[in-house]
């Protein structure tokens, strides 16, 4: 990959906000469309964050107070990364949702235990273990697939459902995101539909509301949906899906 | 997930159990996750990385500014920041630590800057140990790791790549003030800019996933 080296020799610089303004909103734009650089500034300014560690100080209590006043009355600015990102560059879309993936395989290494329990029908936990890296190879092989297709649908209520679909690899993985907290009793299932036909694609547990899940046998579905269900799973869905995800 | 695993492929119906989907939120835990609750607009979790992160915020607030009112005035404005845009925090580009602290530096040096020319910028260069302004980071350096490995690593720079990066992340300069500064052409600053940061990089062993 090629860059003007000129300007990209300003990546200390701006990693360490050491560029006047009109510098620093060029550069900005540099890195936008220059991957190499936006990498090598992300882990500069990474560096120089830790810069931070020797001016370690404590605030007077007051700031704590006024902190926590002032946000109580302040609104968010909602629509973040995700949400941009799906729509508009899929390179960083990736880059966060690899993130989010790992963040998942290890937050669920926390969780084996829990799972062990309530899952042993499925096997014993190494088996369980295996299962995870298998999937989460093909998760990283899709989200890496040349011909990477997203498809992302609103959940009435909040969140969305993603799906990434590589037709060269026949492989796909759904991502859910901030569902609204599913009823008492209840949890998220998924469903691959070809015409009037579902099969289920995976249960989240109760009170899940975000999480990833590796598709299987895409085939010749046409849909994903998603349906509300008794905590565990149905054998078959019980409503009709309250969110769709075409596949075609 | 391994229901499907040696099952055949049934046109129709499929029976339980279900595959399990990998849960992404929990358990509760550092910055990260933390900043990703104050997303949702969990202000508990926004409590839990203010007592974890405030210390760092007003004291690189502090340092940049030097005088403790206006330090913890751009704390402020900042952490509100941090609760306002948290949305927009991408864990591809870097850890929630990060994020929190170029906000925070970000604003610290407007702040420095805008009063660039008033006398109160005049003072605050005086006041700057221009000469060493190592040493004076070394001096308030207490025994925590991360501020020995700091430490040690700043050690292994170059003078002027050390003096140019301190002299720009501690006290707010300008990579032109700093080329000033330190009687030194622009293009050789920026350079040792970069060159020591990647060097620092290296030494403090910061990836980004």
């Amino acid at each position: 990959m090629s860059q003007p080296t000129e300007i990209h020799t300003l990546a200390g610089a701006y990693a360490l906000d050491a560029l006047a303004e009109i510098e620093r909103a060029g550069f900005a734009r540099h890195i936008a469309e220059c991957e190499a650089c936006a990498t090598e500034v992300a882990e500069l300014s990474e560096t120089a964050s830790r810069l931070s560690a020797a001016a370690w100080e404590v605030p007077p209590s007051r700031l704590r107070n006024a902190v926590l006043a002032e946000i109580s009355h302040t609104r968010q600015v909602t629509g973040g990364t995700v949400e941009r990102a799906v729509q508009g560059d899929v390179r960083r879309w990736r880059r966060w949702t690899a993130a989010a993936v790992a963040a998942g395989v290890v937050a669920l290494g926390g969780m084996a235990t829990v799972w062990v329990v309530q899952e042993q029908r499925v096997g014993d936990a190494r088996q369980q273990a295996q299962q995870l890296r298998t999937d989460q190879a093909r998760l990283n092989a899709v989200l890496a697939a040349s011909d990477l297709r997203l498809r992302t649908s609103d959940v009435p209520g909040g969140g969305t459902v993603t799906v990434a679909i590589s037709p060269s690899l026949n492989d796909g993985v759904a991502l859910m995101s901030n569902l609204p907290a599913p009823p008492e009793g209840k949890a998220y299932q998924l469903w691959l539909i070809q015409g009037e036909s579902p099969t289920s694609a995976g249960v989240m547990a109760a009170g899940q509301r975000t999480g990833t899940a590796v598709l299987d046998t895409i085939g010749g579905a046409d849909t994903l949906g998603l349906t509300l269900e008794p905590v565990g799973g149905s054998p078959l869905p019980t409503m009709t899906p309250i969110a769709g995800v075409p596949l075609a | 997930m391994s229901a499907r695993a040696g099952r055949g492929r049934d046109p129709g119906w499929r029976e339980q159990p279900a595959a399990r989907i990998a849960p992404v939120d929990s358990p509760p835990e550092g910055p990260d996750e933390l900043l990703r609750q104050v997303a949702r607009g969990d202000d508990q979790a926004f409590t839990a990385l203010y007592d974890a992160i405030a210390p760092r915020v007003y004291g690189l607030a502090r340092r940049v500014l030097r005088d403790p009112a206006q330090a913890e005035e751009v704390a402020q404005e900042a952490l509100v920041e941090v609760w306002r845009t948290a949305a927009r925090f991408d864990p591809g580009k870097g850890s929630a630590t990060s994020w929190v602290l170029t906000i925070t530096h970000r604003r610290a040096v407007d702040r420095v800057r805008a009063a660039q020319a008033g006398a109160d910028r005049e003072r605050r260069v005086a006041a700057a140990s221009v000469e060493t302004p190592y040493d004076d980071v070394v001096e308030e350096v207490t025994a925590s790791l991360e501020q020995q490995q700091v430490r040690r690593c700043l050690k292994g720079l170059t003078d002027l790549q050390r003096e140019a990066i301190t002299l720009a992340y501690y006290d707010g300069y300008t990579y032109r003030e700093v080329a000033e500064k330190l009687d030194t052409a622009l293009s050789t600053i920026k350079t040792r800019m970069r060159d020591g940061l990647i060097r620092l990089r290296d030494c403090l062993g910061v990836s980004v996933a």
